[in-house]
């Protein structure tokens, strides 16, 4: 038991995270002007529409940007750092954030990631990994 | 007031010293004070104080026809600038007190993980361990890639706020000494791009201004501060959110205000730039358009933000050397630039500021606010 936080499931977020569970990484689309978004949103952010289904993401996607955290917040991450926390911009163009699971000194804007799934209690987390 | 450790001291022994600097100062009345804005307190213990004007209504015995609490993080001392004046062209107030304390506790077990979800979104982003310094990273880093902004460009900043705070008798790294570029990359990393002395020193303190009428303002000091613009802008809540990292609010808030004082920023002789972190103040000389975008970190390594400089920017130490005052943050930001137009900064007055911005943001640079004060109407 890490206590690392495990995120709460929602009416809001229930959909992605169901799909977590399933190895897919969803991302809503607006069924009226197609727009994709994060699972944050109740509403579409570009049309304020509330009809909504959703497409699995490939997945892949490179470092927009990323901070090497040397001093953990709390105690569940003492045993972590270095780590590596990025903002993965989606092939979808979609941004979200991260950790990547890589050596912290190597880590640079640009570099392709690959996602992966990582379970806390009995939810699923979306998690990166160099591309390769 | 003097940031420092007051161990001994709540927020409220702190708003109390407060109010009773500014008695002395400007030797007001309960009865002439008719307005209160000030901001919660208690946040950096995950224990928000959100009605801190009822309580402080009730200690002062005020009878204010305008007052609220006001929560926009560093933010909130920029918008009680408005908010006053509006009340007060309004016919609502004659003077507006405008108080903020703070303490800057240091995150202890279990109120760093509740800070977290106040900042970050509790089921895509704190999963993954950020913080304050982390999350500013990420918009550094972008900042940094995107302007071709050095390691070595951003530590320059913090070298100058140290400069500054060395003239500056209340700044907490006052006497402390000089400090290099060299000494900034090689303190401890906290969080990459930024290691210890890039940070603000965590800090307990506060401030008060005095929005009032101008014939009032007269009585009570020979050279008050004119507001002459100002302009706000509340850019996405979080940093997943935004769209664009290295254009903050600060675009947008700065050319209202410019536009406002009809004036451009070549018309601005000092700058009070909030700096959590040492790049900030260059992601916000870029936005605001004091520089072209990517020679921000040549700007201050020319040393025209310095001491003696053609530019100063944040003359009192600002948060890095200054202080940080946790709640009251951005008030510092706020009362040095009120100093600099009333002439009044002591050692580090800089002769002849005719126009001087302040900038504050609140959260991680989501909330935006530039005031420009003159010595003019």
């Amino acid at each position: 038991m890490s206590g690392k936080p495990v995120p709460e499931i929602t009416p809001l977020n229930r959909v992605f995270f169901e799909g977590t569970a399933a190895g897919e990484l969803r991302l809503c689309r607006c069924m009226k002007c197609g727009e994709l978004f994060r699972y944050v949103h109740p509403l579409c952010p570009e049309c304020w529409s509330d009809s909504f289904d959703y497409v699995v993401s490939s997945g892949k996607g490179k470092i927009e940007s990323y901070t090497v955290m040397h001093m953990p917040p709390y105690e569940a991450w003492a045993a972590d750092v270095p780590y590596v926390i990025a903002l993965v911009r989606l092939e979808e163009g979609v941004r979200m954030m991260a950790n990547v699971d890589m050596d912290a000194n190597k880590v640079a804007i640009d570099m392709p990631v690959d996602v992966w799934f990582e379970q806390r209690d009995d939810v699923f987390i979306p998690q990166f990994r160099p591309a390769g | 007031m003097r940031p420092g450790r007051y161990t001994d001291q709540g927020p409220y022994d702190l708003f109390r010293s407060l109010l009773k600097d500014a008695i002395t100062r400007w030797n007001i009345s309960p009865k002439m004070v008719d307005g209160l804005l000030t901001s919660p307190s208690g946040q950096s213990q995950g224990q928000t104080d959100a009605y801190v004007h009822d309580k402080l209504i009730s200690e002062f015995a005020l009878k204010p026809r305008f007052a609220e609490t006001m929560c926009l993080g560093g933010a909130s001392f920029g918008v009680m600038v408005n908010r006053a004046m509006s009340a007060v062209r309004e016919g609502r107030a004659n003077a507006v007190l405008c108080i903020g304390s703070g303490k800057f506790l240091k995150p202890s077990e279990g109120s760093a993980e509740m800070l977290a979800k106040t900042i970050a979104e509790a089921d895509f982003e704190v999963p993954y361990g950020p913080f304050i310094p982390g999350l500013y990273a990420l918009i550094a880093r972008r900042f940094m890639h995107e302007r071709n902004i050095t390691r070595e460009d951003i530590a320059r900043v913090a070298v100058s706020a140290r400069k500054w705070a060395l003239l500056n008798p209340d700044a907490r790294m006052y006497g402390k000494g000089e400090i290099t570029v060299e000494d900034v990359i090689a303190s401890r990393p906290i969080a990459d791009p930024f290691n210890y002395l890039d940070c603000s020193i965590p800090s307990d303190g506060g401030g008060v201004v005095l929005v009032t009428r101008a014939d009032i303002g007269h009585q009570l000091s020979d050279q008050p501060a004119y507001v002459k613009g100002y302009g706000e802008y509340h850019a996405c809540g979080t940093i997943s959110g935004a769209d664009v990292l290295n254009e903050t609010g600060a675009v947008q808030s700065g050319a209202e205000a410019f536009a406002q004082a009809n004036l451009t920023p070549a018309d601005i002789d000092v700058a009070q730039l909030y700096d959590a972190f040492s790049a900030t103040p260059l992601i916000l000389l870029e936005n605001l358009g004091f520089c072209a975008p990517g020679t921000s970190g040549d700007f201050f390594n020319s040393g025209a933000c310095d001491p003696g400089g053609r530019f100063p920017v944040n003359t009192y130490g600002g948060l890095l050397s200054y202080g940080h005052t946790g709640d009251s943050s951005g008030m510092s930001v706020l009362v040095e630039g009120a100093r600099q137009a009333m002439g009044q900064a002591g050692a580090r007055q800089i002769t002849g500021a005719e126009n001087v911005l302040v900038h504050c943001y609140g959260g991680m640079m989501y909330d935006h606010t530039t005031l420009i004060l003159g010595r003019q109407p």
